[in-house]
């Protein structure tokens, strides 16, 4: 056995992280931890990379008992770790970036040369082409990773800890990692991956140990089990199936028609596009992240000035209206970044709440607080969120109790459109099925939805209608009966559509 | 009981920022060889010490109090008034001069003069709030700036046109307040004045205001978080422009609380010397922009300040133990303010964008 962490605990407070935690990895081994936000994979993992010491247990390493007081004395016993946010200096190259800490010298002057050539044995050696001279800030996430992934192998490390590796990546990217991961197993490097994409483990790995509330419920071979099975363990109950019924479909509710957004680049952020969404169905739109979908959110929303073209709601003009008289005409809006336009961090779960309510949360100018508890609270207990109050500031909630508040608050306009933009994004299993449910239910109540999301899958399922997205014009629209996941990931990458347009 | 937890908590700082304040001041006593013990107790007694002081205190606190909470609220909206100084001086200027040149009885000039405070003060104030959100001048720079033209200009007024040529005296002043205009003083042969009770409904309602209506709530989302209050249809430039001239007008009422009630004319460069000003916008930052933390964190500086005064009188060491007792204070705020950047720096890499 390579490396085993035995009855690992840990406390904080009265919070137990992990209860005794038996985990282990053999050499050459994909071994993935899987379970739901605050199961306490991160919890054991910063133990083993020696970012937290464990309250009890022992790690041992080829059988020898470790303690690691820092990442340094892992790293000493060849454990790496790739963070789910990447730690590289955008200004610095690649190979700057990637012998960081150990960098090669002349004298006593850093060797760039030799740092260049090292990176290109090394990217050589493990099949994982990089530019050694190019920017961090210039690459792609997934180009990204890969230099974290070389920088941990730089470092000499046979064990590599993944966080959450395909989090930001496009379908593509996460296709060349799932084969980069193969490769460097089969050169006899072992991997833990921490994830919640069940496809991928199941792809990727070749055994998954769970984890609920802090303790193992099992450790299984993927060749073994299946995605329902995995969901059970973590969850602890069975899923709900989401019932699709026919689309009933009506009116038009959205209409755009050649809105353009110029801006200051060559290309312009949007250019032409045009899509109407009716009432009773989802439109999904796919797309790379950065190739339109935020600008035309934010068109749509009225938080963006367009160039040209109209945008109509409920048969009504709202091109260039403010966001109050975009919202009171029938928009309701779940955010693509819930820290960045969702909610205010330092106001309370009740505040945070009323965004948009406040007609119905006040009396001539006054806040009606009873009104707001009854609001508030109702979304808590059907949502399920876990809040210590509702004065409780949002930054304590965590991301996935997060959404679901903002997802609540705006389900709750009972407009007659929704925008919902990435609705579980860093969201656990559970969190994912009430929230899905609830835009069906929507759905199925007439309102016309337009979903943009990085997951395809979340489109496929969801979805009556597909649209692509690629450098800001739509390149694509097909049926989500028919449409199957080459088909979108071409478009979205760039070629042309086969068949359907 | 979160509320009030949350509230206790917000006072933890602020108490230790003073106890340390103290501490430093201790060191200076000692270096210049003055008796801690003593001083400390002058300093008491100074603010404190007889009901003559401590309504001596009060009077001191009245227009420190007012301020405060203008930037209180301009804080809490997101945005950094620094020009209360000027806005305080415009509305003690248009206090005098509307209670010299305003016919009637005295409580329609009291009125008058109030009103003429509030909305010249709220005015200059909320013409850099419309800058800022118009042609996106920076209101910080822009508040600074035109403290000058509002200081200087009012220098001027009473340098020349409405200079009191009656006295002997050269001074840069008006003429003196009907009697009639003067509000009245709490207690007979006491500095407190009426000014003092408004000060204090001032701060109950701007509390009310911030926390239970609408426009409050609007007023702490898009201080919280700008981007979150346009995405729910909050309008920014209107909400600047209005919360700009509501913390113009509590300086405003500052100005027209010390014409009326201590100096009964404007005198050039009385509020500015006294750093009423700039006190408050320290008051405001000791006590984290709350208007009930804010006004006690004004009676504090005022008890600092009128204490000093009492040092200096009874023992060798000099007033301006008061001075670094201030400093350490303000040292305390801008450690707080950069500890927040930076937590709020590593929450955003947290939430942001993984580079």
């Amino acid at each position: 056995m390579l490396l085993e962490m035995d009855s690992i605990t840990k406390s904080y407070g009265l919070v137990r992280a992990n209860q005794n935690v038996n985990f282990n990895l053999r050499k050459g081994e994909v071994h993935a931890l899987i379970g739901e936000n605050g199961a306490g994979k991160t919890t054991l993992m910063r133990i083993l990379y020696g970012m937290e010491s464990p309250t009890s247990g022992q790690i041992k390493i080829d059988g020898k008992p470790v303690t690691f007081h820092d990442p340094t004395d892992a790293i000493k016993h060849k454990i790496g770790m790739v963070h789910q946010h990447f730690m590289l200096f955008p200004a610095f190259s690649i190979a700057e970036n990637i012998v960081i800490g150990g960098e090669p010298k002349k004298g006593i002057v850093f060797d760039r040369k030799q740092a260049i050539e090292q990176t290109i044995a090394l990217s050589e050696q493990y099949g994982m082409p990089v530019d050694p001279k190019k920017k961090v800030a210039d690459c792609s996430l997934g180009m990204q990773q890969r230099v974290e992934i070389l920088k941990v192998l730089y470092q000499g490390a046979e064990t590599i800890i993944l966080d959450e590796p395909t989090g930001v990546l496009t379908p593509l990217e996460v296709k060349e990692l799932l084969a980069s991961i193969k490769a460097l197993t089969a050169k006899g490097k072992s991997f833990i991956i921490i994830s919640h994409k069940l496809s991928e483990i199941m792809e990727v790995s070749d055994r998954i140990t769970v984890l609920r509330d802090g303790v193992v419920t099992g450790t299984v071979n993927a060749s073994e089990t299946n995605e329902e099975q995995l969901s059970r363990m973590m969850v602890g109950r069975e899923l709900i199936k989401l019932e699709r019924s026919e689309a009933k479909i009506g009116k038009p509710v959205l209409e755009l028609k050649d809105v353009t957004i110029v801006g200051n680049k060559t290309k312009p952020l949007l250019e032409d596009v045009q899509f109407n969404v009716h009432e009773g169905e989802i439109v999904g739109v796919a797309g790379i992240s950065g190739n339109g979908q935020s600008e035309l959110l934010q068109a749509i929303s009225g938080l963006m000035p367009i160039d040209r073209g109209t945008i109509a709601l409920q048969e009504k003009n709202i091109t260039g209206a403010s966001v109050k008289m975009i919202r009171e005409s029938g928009l309701a809006h779940i955010p693509e970044d819930r820290y960045l336009w969702g909610v205010s961090k330092e106001a309370t779960v009740s505040d945070n709440g009323i965004m948009g309510h406040l007609s119905r949360t006040s009396k001539r100018g006054m806040l009606d607080g009873k009104a707001i508890r009854t609001l508030v609270s109702g979304w808590v207990e059907r949502f399920g969120i876990k809040t210590g109050s509702l004065h409780t500031k949002a930054q304590y909630l965590s991301g996935g109790n997060l959404q679901k508040l903002i997802v609540a608050r705006e389900i709750a306009q009972q407009t007659p459109f929704l925008i919902a933009a990435e609705p579980t994004r860093g969201v656990d299993v559970g969190a994912m099925e009430i929230i899905h449910g609830e835009l069906l239910k929507r759905r199925d109540e007439g309102a016309a939805i337009l979903l943009v999301s990085s997951e395809l899958t979340e489109i496929m399922k969801l979805s009556d209608r597909i649209l692509v997205m690629y450098e800001g014009k739509v390149v694509g629209e097909l049926d989500a009966a028919t449409a199957t996941e080459e088909q979108i990931s071409l478009l979205m990458a760039g070629g042309k559509a086969v068949g359907q347009a | 009981m979160d509320k009030l937890k949350s509230t206790l908590q917000s006072l933890v700082q602020p108490l230790l920022a003073v106890l340390v304040g103290l501490l430093v001041g201790a060191i200076a006593i000692l270096i210049v060889g003055g008796d801690i013990l003593e001083t400390y107790r002058e300093m008491w007694k100074g603010a404190f010490g007889s009901f003559y002081f401590l309504t001596n205190t009060l009077a001191r606190a009245t227009p420190i109090i007012l301020v405060g909470l203008g930037v209180a609220l301009a804080f809490r909206a997101g945005f950094f008034n620094m020009g209360s100084e000027g806005q305080m001086v415009l509305g003690a200027l248009s206090a005098a001069l509307t209670a010299l040149y305003i016919p009637g009885p005295g409580w329609v000039k009291i009125i008058a003069a109030f009103a003429a405070a509030v909305v010249v003060a709220g005015l200059w104030s909320a013409l850099a709030g419309w800058l800022d959100s118009k042609f996106g001048m920076n209101l910080l720079i822009t508040t600074l700036l035109l403290n000058y033209i509002a200081t200087l200009f009012a220098g001027y007024m009473v340098a020349y046109p409405f200079k009191d040529r009656s006295g002997s005296a050269a001074l840069s002043q008006t003429e003196m307040i009907d009697a009639s205009v003067m509000l009245p003083k709490l207690f007979q042969g006491m500095t407190v004045h009426v000014g003092f009770i408004i000060a204090i409904v001032a701060t109950l309602a701007l509390h009310f205001f911030i926390n239970s209506t609408t426009k409050g709530y609007e007023i702490r989302m898009l201080g919280g978080n700008p981007l979150f209050a346009s995405y729910g249809g909050v309008s920014r430039g209107k909400l600047m422009v209005m919360s700009m001239f509501i913390s113009g007008a509590f300086a405003g009422l500052a100005g027209v609380s010390e014409v009326l009630g201590t100096q009964y004319r404007f005198l050039d460069g009385s509020l500015t010397s006294a750093n009423y000003a700039w006190s408050g916008i320290m008051a405001t930052l000791l006590a984290n922009s709350n208007p009930i933390g804010t006004a006690i964190a004004s009676l504090l500086l005022a008890a600092l300040q009128t204490g000093g005064m009492g040092v200096e009188r009874n023992t060798d060491v000099p007033l301006e133990i008061s001075s670094i007792i201030q400093a350490v204070l303000i040292l305390f705020i801008s450690a707080k303010f950069t500890i927040s950047f930076i937590k709020r720096k590593k929450a955003g890499a947290k939430d942001g964008s993984a580079v």
